[in-house]
């Protein structure tokens, strides 16, 4: 369970979140709906400890992870794998390499075991054959298969935390993604992922929150959001049903 | 809060990162993990690849003054002295100063830019979900390559300057090289190799911890990357500069030189 007690956060003088407050069970499928710069990644980094909030608890798994230090946090992180927008992956290793961090640096695996495990995890998700390759020479789809393939490869995690991971893909390729990210949660496993995509969030969530100017406007299951007259909300609805092109 | 208030406190926190950064970078020396491979790659990427252009520099630098000197020297009727002074500047002063400023506008960048990249791609934010310090992994390793590699340019450029102005001096202005050599000789005293040799290691912990610093707090995309790069050699130029002088002071007091 991930626990948010009235967290507010800035950077400097510019205020993200203003006492957010939600808790969210592992298991649970959650999609983050909020437009750019509305503070959708800040809120994900605050759920493993990357940033600090400026008040407020945030409370994971029965722990309080507020004033942990980062040696500490190495625990906490352990739970989760998360997924960053883009894939970031490291640009100065190779596929293999990228996929293979995590376990050389949390396990005791042999060069040969670790070849077999990425191979695997590669298979997986269909790209047995970019092992090699750099990450500047593969396609969005890919990068974000190869991330989320790397984000799981050391950990067995509890929960996946998805930045955007659809975002700038093609229908086919998103697609794809979204599959993917519905495996995943294969023995009842749960995810946030923020996104602004509706579309995509509909497919993959059963619960919405909508951010918007640092607060939670809405939380709620699919059909409220579907009626939510929230204007906001309706505009990001729209997505899922075009207007009509504009005649004179 | 005031607004100000707010930017004075972001201030003294700056300060303060970068002080720890400073620190824990040189403390990662001792502590484990310790990345050797990355440490390997950095000695690389900044030693091996300044190597020309200080070569470059240092010859053209050397025969530049040896020119200077002889036209000004010879006019006087003081010629043997070319290679006195010249070597005293360039070993002293010269040498350490011009081979840092070089070594920072070239390594000093990069060494920002690519970690203001990975800033921004999430890169070190992934490194610390998978418990990799970034002091460790991506400060300590750049601090120890400078550490090296800026000591090791800076002797090789002393010498090829040396070089330079023997060319100069012998070919040019028609001086007996035994004379130069001599004076070369003389001038390889213990107080001035010392003091040439100690700027190095200052100049290239600055540089490294300044463009690291800089790297690691880049944010606001392209403009930001922008922003912290220029920062990063700007800094290092002062800094160096601003030591050199510090330490010629300091070095002066501590070998008796009377002024
Ligand atoms: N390191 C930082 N320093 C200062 N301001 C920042 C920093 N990171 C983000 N911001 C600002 O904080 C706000 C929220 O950022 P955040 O990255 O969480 O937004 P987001 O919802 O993920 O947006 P996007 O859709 O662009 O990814 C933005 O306005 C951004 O400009
Ligand atoms: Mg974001």
């Amino acid at each position: 369970m991930i626990v948010f007690d009235r967290v507010s956060f800035s950077y400097g003088i510019q205020q993200v979140l203003k006492g957010v407050s939600f808790s969210i069970p592992f298991n649970e499928r959650v999609a983050i709906l909020g437009g750019s710069g509305d503070g959708k990644t800040t809120l994900l980094k605050l759920i493993v400890g990357l940033l600090k909030p400026d008040s407020g608890r945030i409370v994971v798994d029965g722990e309080d992870i507020t004033d942990k230090n980062e040696d500490e946090l190495r625990e906490v992180r352990t739970k989760f794998s998360i997924v960053f927008q883009e894939g970031a992956l490291f640009d100065s290793l190779n596929v293999k390499e990228n996929i293979a961090f995590g376990l050389r640096e949390y396990s005791k695996m042999t060069e040969e075991e670790i070849d077999k495990k990425v191979r695997g995890l590669l298979g997986e998700v269909g790209l047995e054959h970019a092992i090699e390759l750099m990450p500047e020479e593969l396609s969005g789809g890919m990068l974000r298969r190869v991330a989320i393939m790397r984000s799981l490869a050391a950990f067995d995690p509890k929960m996946f935390l998805y930045d955007e991971a659809t975002t700038g893909l093609d229908p086919v390729n998103a697609d794809i993604i979204c599959k993917l990210i519905v495996d995943l949660t294969q023995g009842g496993k749960g995810f946030i992922i923020v996104t602004h995509k509706v579309f995509d969030a509909l497919r993959l969530a059963e619960r919405f929150m909508f951010l918007k100017n640092g607060s939670i406007l809405f939380d709620g299951n699919r059909d409220q959001l579907m009626q939510s007259s929230i204007p906001e909300i309706r505009v990001f609805l729209t997505e899922l049903n075009p207007p009509l092109p504009a005649s004179s | 809060m005031k607004k100000e208030t707010i930017h004075i406190k972001e201030w003294i926190s700056d300060l303060q990162d970068f002080y720890f950064l400073s620190f824990q970078g040189l403390l990662g020396l001792v502590k484990r993990p310790f990345y050797s491979k990355d440490v390997i790659e950095q000695m690389d990427y900044s030693g091996a690849g300044s190597f020309f252009i200080i070569l470059l520099i240092s010859l053209f630098i050397g025969m530049a003054l040896s020119l200077q000197l002889s036209a000004e020297l010879s006019a006087m009727g003081f010629k043997m002295y070319i290679g006195k002074i010249v070597g005293v500047s360039i070993i002293r002063e010269i040498g350490p100063v011009m081979t840092a400023l070089v070594y920072a506008g070239r390594v000093g960048s990069g060494v920002a830019s690519e970690l203001g990249s990975m800033v921004l791609g999430h890169q070190v934010d992934t490194l610390r979900v998978f418990g990799v310090d970034p002091l460790r992994k991506l400060v300590t390793p750049r601090i120890i390559g400078s550490l090296i590699m800026l000591p090791a340019l800076t002797i090789i450029g002393d010498t090829v300057s040396i070089l330079g102005g023997y060319y100069i001096a012998v070919f040019v202005s028609h001086q007996s090289g035994s004379v130069y050599w001599t004076s070369i000789r003389g001038v390889l005293n213990f107080e001035n190799v010392v003091s040439g040799s100690i700027k190095p290691f200052i100049f290239g912990y600055l540089t490294a911890c300044i463009s690291c610093y800089m790297g690691l707090s880049t944010k606001g995309g392209a403009i930001g990357l922008r922003r912290s790069t220029t920062r990063a050699v700007v800094a290092s130029f002062v800094m160096i500069i601003v030591a050199d002088f510090i330490l010629t002071r300091v070095l002066f007091y501590i070998f008796g030189f009377s002024l």
